[in-house]
């Protein structure tokens, strides 16, 4: 039972998933309605009907007590979580038990997130967002959506079966020497050959790596390209799974190449990485008449604005007017002398009227200034820069232009070329990416440790599967243990919201340890500080669709300064009935074993 | 986003309010219409109109789509408990920081509190005119909040007297007042308070502290000889007032109102609990068999005053008519062989792992919303909540009965009797006169207690949960808000919370920068134990050295002096 909808301020549905089973349910309720044999169109149109009391609710609620709902339970457990972003409404639903209300909130910011990277900054408006989420075009819609549930079913299927996808970081495939001939693979042949070929069309690597599975086993960057954040790349692994999804259970090494190149696409579909802030620069760009790294200044300087109007927008409607207003205020005022500069550039266009508009209603002497009248001048501001953005920094996808991608015949050639480097290794391979690292200390039953400056993690398999026995052997034990191991994180990160960086726990037979804690880069320890403590609806801890640990490190970092700063997280599993003092010693020697400067931990 | 810290609000409830969606069903119907009551009753109407119509609305509609009714409900600002009957809408909103089984349970509280002294509500709104039901919420919904500390915000608990400052025979004393009343066959049981505080008592914990709204009012009130209830044959010392017990509430007091005497009772009593505070030290050294053994297990396994209504465990094993045995005002010797004892043991048990079971059909009495884990509304019935669901059991026959009360001053003895028992003028009189001198004694005891220092302090911090009987031990200070306290108050919150959510959790060790606090529980407690002073600073990183890890030994030798014994 299971259900998430994008709705729009205007009680539209944008996008929809259900499950078969909360498909039946609304069925059942409008059993007449099925007799038509209409099928998708009545679904929808009675999906948007039954939610469309709550949708209206909720939005007079922020309009008349700034005030909305987060979440609605009932006696059945059924959890309602509901998260607005900007103009528009998310609503995800489980009636089945296998997704609480953090898992429903994480699931919302990943749709935003994966809505961002296919389509760039719409999120900020409904109407970018619908442009996009609901073309004209049936078929094409019902491509677009198949794909977006798509993607979200292979993250649902990650997050419940990968561990690195548990706790939002890069799992690496130990191994340094056959990292290092990958990556000197990918640069000296791979990259060089894609770059040099007659078929590349102008494009050009900026990112290619290697996968097992979901494990990172070589990534190379080129000198040009700004780095991949791990939110990005995460996403980026999940639409390598969405391709080739992993038969588990099979021995079918196939390491995955993957080659994002911001221009050049490997997967039938091209995507993107743009970010919302700050985007990193772009290759080439298809129309706008910006290049190489003015470009990535500018795609900056737009997606900053276009936020600087968002949240001007966000505080006038909120009644700040006035003194209150000023922080945004300050801001336009800021960029007002670049944006009339990058409105010049541009030439003629709408978003020059829209400009001049907004400058006489909030500048001019005796006008209305800051108050509630430059809302909708502020909305069009932001529209206008989101879509200068789309146009400018961002590939169009649809049939008018150019496909830009690896054509087909690259694609088959650099895979080829992997599996044929790679060939030797395979089943070393298969192997090390289900016994990725082992361990030996005596109680000690599983153990996940982070290191979230790079975003990357260890742990032991958990992976059960009917030829593949991972440490805890296969059975009801493993996972039972595999099933605390996933409520662990849930509960360490509840604890870490509300400011606890140390978390232990006594639970049946088992005492489960949780560290957060900070090194300079010599690896010396520093003292905890005081964590932020969030609100219950806050954005959910992690590094996947919000980037939880960045803004904890620019936090902690202020006390810090002229220091780089390392965040490290560690969780254990112990038996019970090992002694306390044994299990923080087990603690302790991990902590300081498995991130040791020879980068090469526990073999 | 990072630095949106929390505001501690004192305010336990933020809105109360009772929406009657009958009355507002024609398209020109105002929503003002259907509002029975709102708190805080100076909010302008239309924003009460807004939330009653907005949350009553949406309610609705999410409770259609998954065909079933909405318990909670989230705001950004604050959280509600909702409860939906028929065309009743509550909702119950307090700060996001309280802990959503604290939330659920007060408006369970607040409800039953209703019910209980004015049967059924959709009858009750039948019969009188809202105003005089409005104040009745009103003053329920004060009496709960009333002189609550931070920790009341998270345990709802019997307030009692301090235990620790009285000569244990007073306790024994007052024990022995109720005992004495039970041999008049029409009185079930009853309680002694003092000053709005519980001296000794014989029913379960929710009950005692709905008898005692009655007694708070009667005493802000002070005796008045016209009053309806009171009885100029007593000097205005007595009066009484129709209340209503659930079948399965009233199903506990039928052991104790048999017609056998004193004598041939022995037997029985051996076997029940004897609600009095005798698990202080002392007064369980006395050889009287009157009260149980100390022993958390004992306590648990005699008593059926705690267990939660049998029929909710699916077999009700008294199906016939409640009436029958009043009929004539004397219970049937059938009525005692009906009680469930056994029964009401296993569900007491079986509700308490319902809770991990989430998703499953044995417990569609709890909410499964995040708390800690992730996990359940939290174990409402394993506090022994008489009854999780009063929307549910509003459906329920209410048995009227009567709280009889007889005031010495601070001293209260209060009765649950038979109705007739008011008619029964020797009866009556007899109950009065064989209590009076005993309560005159006691009262003048009590009255010299100093109040006290609130037990010894020290450099910690502790609070210790009674779950059986709902007391709580603490040496925090009453008044809200310390800034001192409130890292403790914040961290017991949230275990607590855990404790609810996931049945198996023994212990915990939470260390935010600047405080370290050690919870453990079991059946029948739960304790929070903080250390001040010391060196807090540490990296955070894993070090055995470190004093957090200290806390739980430190917990088990500093608490022994409290009476808390986590061994």
């Amino acid at each position: 039972m299971k259900c998430l909808l994008i709705a729009s301020e205007s009680a539209e549905v944008l996008f929809h998933w259900t499950d078969p089973e909360f498909q039946q349910n609304v069925q059942k309720q409008y059993g007449a309605s099925q007799e038509d044999g209409q099928g998708l169109p009545a679904f929808e149109d009675s999906i948007s009907t039954l939610f469309a009391p709550i949708i209206i609710s909720c939005i007079t609620m922020v309009d008349r007590l700034r005030d909305s709902y987060t979440s609605f339970t009932t006696e059945n457990h059924h959890i309602y979580v509901l998260h607005q972003f900007d103009e528009c409404l998310y609503i995800a639903v489980n009636g089945d038990g296998e997704e609480g209300e953090c898992d429903l909130r994480r699931k919302i910011y990943v749709v935003k997130k994966m809505t961002e990277v296919l389509f760039g900054m719409v999120t900020l408006s409904s109407n970018l967002l619908r442009k996009e989420l609901r073309p004209q075009d049936t078929e094409q819609r019902a491509r677009l959506w198949k794909h977006l549930q798509s993607l979200l079913q292979t993250y649902g299927h990650l997050r419940e079966n990968d561990q690195s996808f548990l706790v939002e970081a890069v799992e690496r495939l130990i191994h340094p020497t056959l990292c290092e001939q990958c990556i000197e693979f990918l640069e000296r042949r791979l990259v060089q050959q894609l770059n040099s070929s007659g078929e590349r069309a102008g494009e050009e690597v900026m990112h290619a790596f290697i996968l097992v599975h979901t494990k990172l086993l070589a990534f190379y960057s080129s000198r040009n390209a700004s780095s991949l954040s791990t939110s990005d790349l995460l996403v980026l692994i999940i639409m390598a799974q969405n391709m080739y999804p992993s038969n588990t259970d099979s021995d079918d090494p196939n390491p995955e190449v993957e080659n994002d190149r911001r221009t050049s696409g490997s997967g039938p579909e091209s995507f993107y990485t743009p970010e919302p802030s700050p985007p990193p620069d772009r290759g080439s760009s298809s129309s706008g008449g910006f290049c190489g790294r003015c470009c990535s200044v500018y795609s900056y300087l737009v997606s900053h604005l276009s936020f600087a109007f968002a949240k001007l927008e966000k505080r006038l409607s909120e009644g700040q007017e006035g003194s209150a207003a000023t922080r945004g205020q300050r801001t336009i005022h800021e960029v007002r002398g670049k944006l009339d500069k990058f409105i010049k550039a541009l030439g003629p266009t709408e978003i020059q009227v829209c400009w001049i508009e907004f400058k006489n209603l909030a500048f001019t002497r005796g006008g209305p200034g800051f108050s509630r009248h430059l809302i909708p001048s502020c909305k069009k501001m932001k529209t206008q820069l989101c879509a200068v953005y789309r146009q400018c920094f961002l590939l169009e996808s649809g049939s008018s232009s150019i496909p830009q991608r690896l054509s087909p015949g690259l694609q088959e050639r650099a895979q080829s070329m992997v599996q044929e480097k790679l060939m030797d290794w395979k089943d070393f391979l298969l192997v090390k990416s289900r016994r990725n690292i082992t361990m030996d200390f005596p109680g000690l039953i599983h153990f996940i440790c982070v290191d979230r400056s790079t975003g990357q993690m260890i742990a032991p398999s958990l992976n059960l599967t009917e030829r593949n026995t991972s440490e805890l052997g296969k059975g009801p034990l493993a996972q039972f243990i595999r099933r605390k191991v996933w409520t662990l994180v849930n509960t360490t990160r509840r604890y870490l919201q509300k400011g606890y960086s140390t978390v232990t726990f006594r639970d049946g037979d088992f005492y489960f340890c949780y560290f957060l804690w900070f090194e300079n880069e010599t690896g010396f320890k520093l003292e905890a500080g005081d964590l932020p403590v969030l609100s219950d609806d806050s954005a959910p801890i992690g590094m996947l669709a919000w980037d939880y640990y960045r803004k904890l490190l620019r936090y902690y970092s202020k006390s810090h300064q002229g220091e780089v700063v390392k965040c490290y997280e560690l969780l254990t599993v112990h038996l019970g009935v090992v002694p306390a003092e044994i299990i923080l010693q087990h603690c302790r020697q991990l902590a300081s074993k498995l991130w040791e400067p020879s980068r090469n931990p526990l073999l | 986003v990072m630095t949106e810290l929390m505001q501690p609000d004192s305010r336990r409830c933020t809105y109360f309010f009772l929406y009657d969606g009958s009355k507002v069903k024609g398209e020109g119907d105002l929503t003002r219409e259907g509002i029975c009551y709102f708190y805080p009753e100076e909010t302008p109407l239309d924003e009460q109109e807004l939330l009653c119509g907005q949350l009553a609305g949406a309610g609705r509609c999410v409770s259609e789509l998954s065909s079933s009714p909405v318990c909670v409900l989230r705001l950004r600002r604050n959280k509600f408990a909702i409860r939906m009957k028929d065309d009743f809408f509550w909702a119950l909103g307090c700060p996001v920081e309280v802990p959503t089984i604290s939330v659920c349970e007060l408006l369970d509280q607040l409800i039953n509190l209703f019910r209980f002294y004015n049967g059924s509500v959709r009858r009750s709104y039948q019969l009188n005119r809202p105003e005089t039901l409005a104040s009745r919420w009103a003053q329920y919904l004060s009496h709960l909040q009333s002189g609550s500390s931070d920790l009341h915000h998270i345990f709802s608990c019997l307030r009692t007297i301090d235990a620790t400052n009285i000569d244990p025979l007073l306790l024994l004393k007052a024990a022995l007042i109720l005992q004495a009343c039970q041999r008049c066959p029409l009185v079930s049981a009853g309680c002694v308070l003092f000053r709005g505080r519980v001296v000794s008592t014989q029913i379960s914990p929710e009950l005692t502290m709905k008898v005692m709204v009655h007694e708070s009012e009667t005493y802000t009130k002070g005796p008045r000889c016209n009053d309806p209830g009171t009885f100029n044959s007593f000097g205005g010392a007595v009066s009484s007032t129709t209340v209503f017990l659930t079948r399965s509430s009233l199903a506990k007091f039928l052991p104790f109102s048999s017609h056998s005497t004193p004598h041939k009772k022995k037997p029985t009593r051996k076997t029940r609990l004897s609600r009095t505070l005798s698990n202080t030290p002392s007064t369980e050294s006395e050889p009287s068999d009157a009260f149980s053994s100390p022993s958390f297990s004992r306590r648990l396994s005699d008593s059926s005053v705690f267990s939660p209504d049998p029929s909710q465990s699916g077999a009700d094993p008294t199906p016939q008519q409640p009436d029958p045995p009043f009929s004539n005002g004397e219970p049937s010797p059938e009525a005692e062989e009906e009680v469930p004892e056994e029964s009401n043991y296993e569900s007491f048990h079986s509700n308490g792992n319902g809770v991990s079971q989430i998703g499953a059909e044995e417990s569609r009495d709890h909410n499964v919303f995040e708390e800690v884990s992730g996990g359940g509304c939290g174990n409402v019935q394993g506090r022994g909540a008489e009854s999780p669901d009063p929307a549910r059991s509003d459906d329920s026959p209410l048995i009227p009965m009567t709280l009889y009360l007889h005031r010495v001053k601070g001293l209260v003895l209060a009765l649950l009797v038979e109705p007739c028992f008011l008619s029964d003028t020797d009866s009556m009189e007899e109950v009065y006169h064989s209590s009076l001198a005993s309560l005159n004694g006691l009262e003048a005891h009590l009255r010299t207690v100093s109040p006290g220092a609130s037990g010894p302090q020290g450099p910690y911090l502790f609070a210790h949960f009674d779950c059986v009987q709902s007391t709580l031990t603490t040496n925090l200070s009453a008044r809200p808000g310390g800034a001192l306290q409130r890292p403790f108050v914040r961290a017991t919150s949230l275990l607590h919370s855990h404790f609810c959510n996931t049945e198996t959790l023994q212990e915990a060790i939470i260390r935010s920068a600047g405080a370290a606090v050690y919870g453990t529980r079991s059946v029948a407690q739960e304790t929070y134990f903080q250390q001040h002073g010391g060196s807090l600073r540490n990296s955070g990183i894993p070090n055995h050295q470190d004093s957090a890890f200290s806390l739980p030994g430190k917990a088990r030798h500093r608490l022994l002096k409290h009476g808390v014994n986590l061994i």
